[in-house]
């Protein structure tokens, strides 16, 4: 009797974490390079009580992971020369004070000493394992589809694009920073547009309407709460009332 | 509920982003206005079932966790240093920086701001000034008795005199570079200083190496382009209605909860 209310309990929790998710897909529909994410559910199967038991196994509902769409988010002109956006696979490589991390998000800077640098002033690396840094009197900085980096005084270094074998299993930590003990690979055909930014990959049409549905879900998951505890009252006052 | 901060966090930086746009509309026909866009970030994860870990003791390890993200934050709100239009006033005092550098304006405190808005003017003693009549460095003195004023591309400034067949040469103007453009702090009025993460100013002659161009008659618009602007604010303002809705849907799902007893 009480397992009815415990199923129900395991599908309203995850309608909860799921509901997380999509309020997170939501919140960040505008970050750069975000990339929407959605729950994977399993049917966790009670075993029964013993062999010869007429009891059926019992479903509960777990999330056992969560699945990243690693679909391009579209392509956003902003017209700044260290703005790159990144067609296709691959990650740029940035040094952290906690080792290296990586982001598909392509808005650069220069810091106070010229050096090439992510929004939070983490350096860039090129392909060479370096960071690139320039002066004052190097003109516009131009960087090649390749990302190979011109400016007035030549070649400067190639910004390094790189992947893994699961990118399911990269760590996001925030700061649109991701980590992973995989080993990288560079990316075969590495391809880069200046100028422009990835946006989001979030389709607030298929979030909204999966919304709407873990709504009436949790509704319908409540309703069969309402059922067994209804069950259970009336159990209380019908047997109690026999004495 | 998880789900209400998190659309809270997502209301936030939408409210954000509509602040930097209209500002940029605001600031569409001002003189030497680099537009602004704001750049967000998620922020932290909850590691419900770490990624990576090991699901048995014979080495298989879970493919992909469950992490929930908590929402959304401003990375930054970053400058777009492109060139703006050049508008023909001319204004003989007016002058435009094509390509990098800034003017170098002298405040009343004594210290610097530097600017790309050049629509100059002279002061009662005859300086170059800034139209809040600050003086422009290196501090350049027109005659009163000048009858026409001549800046070339590289800076020098020439005032033709009742009487002298060639024109004389009364002062070169200056720019100042920075390494990070993005790191200088706005002040309003046009005006930036220098801070950090900006780096120091270096200092040279317009046309210069590292350095543009004066064009006189001419002044800098801003760089604002209002279709890109208004696409801007309408995603936005989208945005923010979907993360309102998540909060109406969360708040649906609790009462859900609150009416079970």
């Amino acid at each position: 009797m009480e397992n009815a209310l415990l199923i129900g309990l395991s599908r309203q929790s995850a309608m909860m974490r799921q509901m997380s998710t999509i309020a997170n897909n939501l919140a960040n529909m505008n970050t750069t390079a975000y990339k929407s994410q959605s729950m994977l559910f399993d049917e966790y199967l009670m075993p029964v009580a013993s062999e010869n038991s007429p009891d059926k196994t019992l479903s509960f509902v777990q999330d056992y992971g969560q699945v990243r769409n690693l679909a391009d988010g579209e392509m956003q002109t902003t017209g700044n020369p260290l703005d790159i956006a990144i067609a296709g696979e691959g990650m740029l490589k940035v040094q952290t004070p906690t080792g290296d991390q990586y982001t598909r998000n392509g808005h650069l800077q220069l810091d106070d000493t010229g050096q090439l640098v992510t929004s939070n002033g983490y350096p860039v690396m090129t392909t060479a394992g370096t960071t690139l840094s320039f002066t004052n009197d190097e003109g516009q900085i131009t960087i090649a589809s390749d990302g190979t980096v011109t400016t007035d005084k030549g070649q400067r270094g190639k910004i390094a694009l790189v992947t893994f074998p699961n990118l399911q299993a990269m760590k996001a930590g925030g700061d649109n920073l991701y980590t992973t003990t995989q080993t990288e690979t560079p990316v075969a055909a590495p391809r880069m547009i200046q100028g422009s930014i990835e946006g989001s990959n979030v389709k607030s049409i298929v979030e909204m309407t999966n919304m709407i549905d873990v709504q009436r879900n949790y509704e319908s998951a409540s309703k069969l709460v309402d059922a067994a505890d209804n069950m259970r009252r009336q159990a209380i006052s019908q047997i109690g009332g026999t004495q | 509920m998880q789900s209400l901060s998190i659309a809270a966090t997502g209301m936030m930086a939408q409210q954000l982003n509509v602040e930097v746009i209209s500002n940029n509309i605001a600031n569409m026909s001002t003189t030497g206005f680099k537009r602004q866009r704001a750049e967000f970030q998620d922020l932290l994860y909850q590691n419900l079932r770490r990624v990576g870990t090991n699901s048995s003791d014979s080495g298989t390890i879970v493919p992909s966790g469950v992490q929930i993200g908590l929402g959304v934050k401003t990375g930054s709100v970053y400058r777009i240093m492109t060139q703006g239009d050049m508008n023909n006033t001319g204004g003989k005092l007016d002058m435009a920086v094509q390509g990098r550098g800034y003017f170098r304006i002298q405040m009343p405190s004594g210290t610097d701001a530097y600017t790309r808005a050049g629509n100059f003017q002279r002061s009662p003693t005859g300086q170059i000034v800034t139209s809040d009549g600050y003086t422009v460095a290196p501090g350049i003195t027109i005659p009163p008795e000048a009858t026409d004023i001549t800046i070339s591309q590289d800076g020098q400034v020439q005032a033709t005199i009742p009487g002298q067949t060639a024109p004389q040469i009364v002062g070169q103007l200056e720019l100042s570079n920075f390494q990070n453009e993005g790191g200088l702090d706005p002040q309003g009025d046009n005006l930036f200083i220098e801070t950090a993460a900006s780096g120091a100013p270096t200092t040279g002659a317009p046309a210069s190496t590292g350095f543009g161009t004066l064009q006189q008659g001419f002044l800098e618009t801003s760089n604002v382009n209002a279709v890109t602007e208004i696409s801007d604010l309408i995603t936005a303002q989208r945005a923010y209605e979907m993360n309102a809705k998540v909060i109406t849907a969360s708040d649906e799902m609790m009462s859900v909860t609150s009416n079970l007893k």
